[in-house]
């Protein structure tokens, strides 16, 4: 009798049973703590792909906020194995949004007359120069590892730096990268080899 | 297979040393306020949503508010013409004649020409009427 009253729709049900309530609760509470995981486990490398992206730190935060708060909001409830490729496609759309809206107000603030002597500011012959140093860097130190590395991330385009860093930091595989960046799998992999073929390039074989 | 698992070159094991590395060394105050959004994502998944059904138990009270809004209008519109309760009493006139002048060209001419004796004609009038009408 006790397993058909389980099994009756619950708009015949008495409004709450206590041992219900009590596994709900529990359910939810284990589904929170599961998300919590989840996050906790994420946020770090989701920041550094979301910066690497926006050069950006402030921005990169929100972005990696606003991609938690609406899988938290929106798909919490999907099964946990769907929230790494969600949450990645999620950031990925946020910080498209940012960069789209960074570029209609570069063209906004392009059309006011002081930024055209800003415009000399942004060339540096120095830096623009050929580097001095022996091509490819064979050592260096770990602090400069990382920020040649950053340099080399950020100049690639954007869906081979999404399935450079979605593969080597975050560790998804191809299949889920694929879902995470929207596209197949055969593109998940030509942007993964070009882009490795770029940072090849750029840091040389011996890197470190 | 999982990129753990895949075969990798030097240079991909050393990239992936590097970038795990600068994971690492971020720094406190981001950690921080990384933690922050993750908690409030959390209280926002924690907050009870409203399901679609459950605003049925709004029907009655907007039903109730749908048909006194009804029974409003009618009842105004089936008002005769002279209880029209907006445009009523002495400046009803007033504001009619205000409307019609300034309608009309000639009174616009009338003004432009700058014709006195006629504002003083119609002020006498006016003085001459209270007059008779308190004596």
């Amino acid at each position: 009798m006790f397993e058909f009253a389980t099994l009756a729709s619950p708009y015949s049900m008495p409004a709450a049973l206590h041992g219900d309530a009590t596994l709900t609760d529990s359910s939810a509470q284990s589904r929170a703590r599961a998300l919590n995981q989840f996050l906790a486990g994420v946020e770090l490398k989701a920041f550094k792909i979301a910066q690497a992206a926006l050069r950006h730190e402030d921005d990169a935060l929100d972005a990696v906020q606003d991609a938690m708060l609406q899988l938290a909001r929106a798909y919490a409830d999907r099964p946990s194995q769907e929230w790494k490729p969600l949450f990645y496609r999620i950031l990925e759309n946020r910080i498209r949004d940012m960069q789209r809206r960074r570029t209609v107000r570069g063209r906004v603030l392009a059309w006011l007359p002081q930024r055209g002597e800003d415009d000399d500011e942004d060339y540096d012959p120095i830096a623009q120069a050929p580097s001095p140093e022996p091509q490819p860097v064979k050592r260096l130190e770990l602090g400069e590892a990382m920020a040649a590395l950053e340099k080399a991330l950020g100049e690639l385009p954007r869906r081979q730096q999404q399935a450079f860093l979605l593969r080597t930091l975050e560790g998804m595989d191809v299949a889920e990268t694929a879902r995470a960046m929207g596209c197949s799998e055969g593109s998940v992999k030509t942007h993964y080899f070009r882009a490795l073929q770029a940072l090849r390039a750029q840091l040389g074989e011996f890197y470190l | 297979m999982s990129p753990a698992d895949e075969p990798v070159s030097a240079f991909e094991r050393n990239v992936r040393t590097v970038l795990e590395q600068s994971v690492q060394h971020i720094d406190a105050r981001t950690r921080s306020r990384l933690n922050q959004a993750r908690q409030a994502a959390l209280a926002a998944q924690a907050a009870p949503r409203r399901a679609w059904w459950r605003s049925l138990a709004l029907m009655p009270a907007a039903g109730a508010a749908a048909a006194a809004l009804l029974v409003a209008v009618t009842f105004m519109q089936h008002r005769g013409p002279g209880e029209l309760p907006v445009l009523e009493g002495p400046h009803t006139a007033v504001a009619g004649e205000d409307y019609d002048l300034l309608a009309d060209s000639e009174g616009l001419d009338l003004v432009e020409n700058g014709d006195g004796q006629f504002y003083e004609w119609a002020a006498a009038q006016a003085d001459n009427g209270e007059s008779e009408s308190q004596g």
